[in-house]
C-alpha cells in the first residue's frame, strides 16, 4: 500500500514539477537555493499526501502547499548575491517569438516581479498561473476583495519600478 | 501596465523553465530526506527548553548543588514550588502539543502563519514562566539566606576562612552574589531564547502583518 502511494505520489509530481520550478524560480536567486526549496516543498507535498483526497486537482492542490512552504515554513534567508547569471539563464526568453521591444519588456517585468515581497511574489504567481480571484483569496486567506485591490496595489508597484 | 503583464502572463504559461527536469528517482530520494522547515525548528527547539533544565538535575554536581537548599532551610518551600513548576510545566506541554498538531500546510497561508505564531507564543509563554521561576528560587533562597542564624554553617569547606567575618557582612555579600547570579542567569537565558525565535521567525512574521494589514 506504501509503496504504492509512493509510486503515485512521485509520478504526479514528476508530471507537475514545473510548478514547483516556477516557485523555486521566483523565491530563489541560486541554483543551490533552488533545489534546496525544490527539495522542501516535495518533503510538505509528500508528508501531506496521505491527506489529498483526490477531490481537487493534483495540481490545483500543490500550488497551496508549495507556496505555502515558499513563504511560510521555509527558513533559509535569502542571499543577496549577483543573480544576473542565474536570472539570465532561468528566464531565457526564447528571441524567436516575441520582437525586440517585447522581449526587452519581458526582461524587465521578469525582473521587477523578482524585486517584489514575499506575500506579493504569492499574488502575482497565481495571477500568471491564471487563477481566479476566488482561488488567489482561498490560498492565501484573505477576502476576494483585498485580493483585487492588493493586485492592483501592485501593479502599480510594479509600475513604478518599471518607470522610476 | 495590464498589457504588460498580460504578456507576462503569455511568456510565463509557455515557458519551460530552463532548469534539469527532475527525474523519478531524484525526486523519490526527496521524499525521504530531511525537513528543515521552521515548524520542525520550533519543535526540536521547545522540546530541547522542556527538557534540557530537568535533565540537569541528572548531573551529580548539580544534586549536590540541591544541598545547599538544606542547608539554608528553605528545601520544603522549594519542593512546593517544584510541585507547582511541573504542574504548570505539563500544563504547557499539553497545550504546545495541541497547537503543533493544528498546524497543516494545507491551511491557507493566514491561517498557517497564525497557527505557527500561536505555538510559538505557548512556548514564549512558559519560558516566561520559567524565567520567573528562576527569579522566585532566587528570591526565596536570598529570603532563606536573611533569616538564617548561622550561615557559615551552610558553607563548612570555608568554615576557617570565615570565622573572623561578622555575620551580618557574610549575609550581605551571600544575598548579593546569589541575586547577581539569578539575574545575569535570568538575562542570559532570556536573551539566548529572544534572540534564537527573532531570527527563525523574522521572515514569517513580516509575511503575516502582511496578510493581517490587508484585512483592515
Amino acid at each position: 500500500m506504501n509503496k504504492e502511494l509512493e509510486h503515485k505520489f512521485v509520478t504526479e509530481l514528476q508530471d507537475n514539477q514545473n510548478i514547483v520550478h516556477k516557485v523555486c524560480t521566483l523565491y530563489t536567486n541560486d541554483r543551490d537555493s533552488h533545489n534546496d526549496l525544490f527539495q522542501e516543498i516535495t518533503i510538505q507535498l509528500w508528508k501531506a499526501y496521505p491527506k489529498f483526497r483526490g477531490d481537487a486537482k493534483f495540481s490545483t492542490w500543490m500550488y497551496r502547499v508549495a507556496l505555502n512552504t515558499a513563504i511560510t515554513l521555509y527558513r533559509k534567508n535569502k542571499k543577496r548575491i549577483d543573480t544576473a547569471d542565474y536570472e539570465s539563464v532561468i528566464f531565457k526568453i526564447k528571441a524567436d517569438e516575441y520582437d525586440e521591444t517585447e522581449e526587452l519588456q519581458l526582461k524587465l517585468m521578469y525582473k521587477a516581479v523578482k524585486q517584489l515581497g514575499d506575500v506579493d511574489k504569492a499574488l502575482v504567481f497565481l495571477y500568471l498561473e491564471d487563477k481566479n480571484y476566488t482561488e488567489i483569496s482561498d490560498t492565501l486567506g484573505i477576502s476576494e476583495v483585498n485580493a483585487r485591490v492588493k493586485m492592483n496595489r501592485i501593479k502599480n508597484k510594479l509600475r513604478t519600478i518599471l518607470n522610476p | 501596465m495590464t498589457d504588460e503583464l498580460e504578456l507576462l502572463k503569455k511568456d510565463w504559461q509557455n515557458k519551460e523553465f530552463n532548469v534539469p527536469k527532475l527525474s523519478y528517482e531524484d525526486i523519490h530520494k526527496m521524499i525521504w530526506k530531511k525537513s528543515s522547515s521552521i515548524v520542525k525548528w520550533i519543535l526540536i527547539i521547545s522540546i530541547l527548553e522542556f527538557s534540557v533544565p530537568h535533565l540537569l538535575y541528572l548531573f551529580p554536581s548539580m544534586r549536590e548543588g540541591m544541598e545547599v537548599y538544606e542547608k539554608i532551610g528553605v528545601s520544603q518551600y522549594l519542593f512546593g514550588l517544584s510541585v507547582f513548576i511541573y504542574t504548570v510545566a505539563l500544563y504547557f506541554i499539553f497545550q504546545f502539543y495541541k497547537r503543533f498538531k493544528e498546524i497543516s500546510v494545507l491551511d491557507n497561508s493566514k491561517n498557517l502563519m497564525r497557527k505557527i505564531i500561536k505555538t510559538r507564543k505557548t512556548v514564549k509563554h512558559y519560558v516566561i514562566f520559567s524565567l520567573s521561576m528562576i527569579m522566585v528560587t532566587i528570591i526565596i533562597m536570598i529570603i532563606g539566606v536573611y533569616l538564617n542564624d548561622n550561615i557559615a554553617l551552610a558553607f563548612p569547606e570555608f568554615k576557617e576562612g570565615l570565622a573572623n567575618v561578622s555575620q551580618e557582612k557574610l549575609k550581605i555579600t551571600i544575598m548579593l552574589a546569589i541575586g547577581i547570579f539569578g539575574v545575569v542567569l535570568t538575562l542570559f537565558m532570556g536573551g539566548v531564547y529572544f534572540l534564537l525565535y527573532g531570527l527563525l521567525l523574522r521572515k514569517l512574521k513580516k509575511n503575516y502583518t502582511e496578510l493581517r494589514q490587508l484585512e483592515i
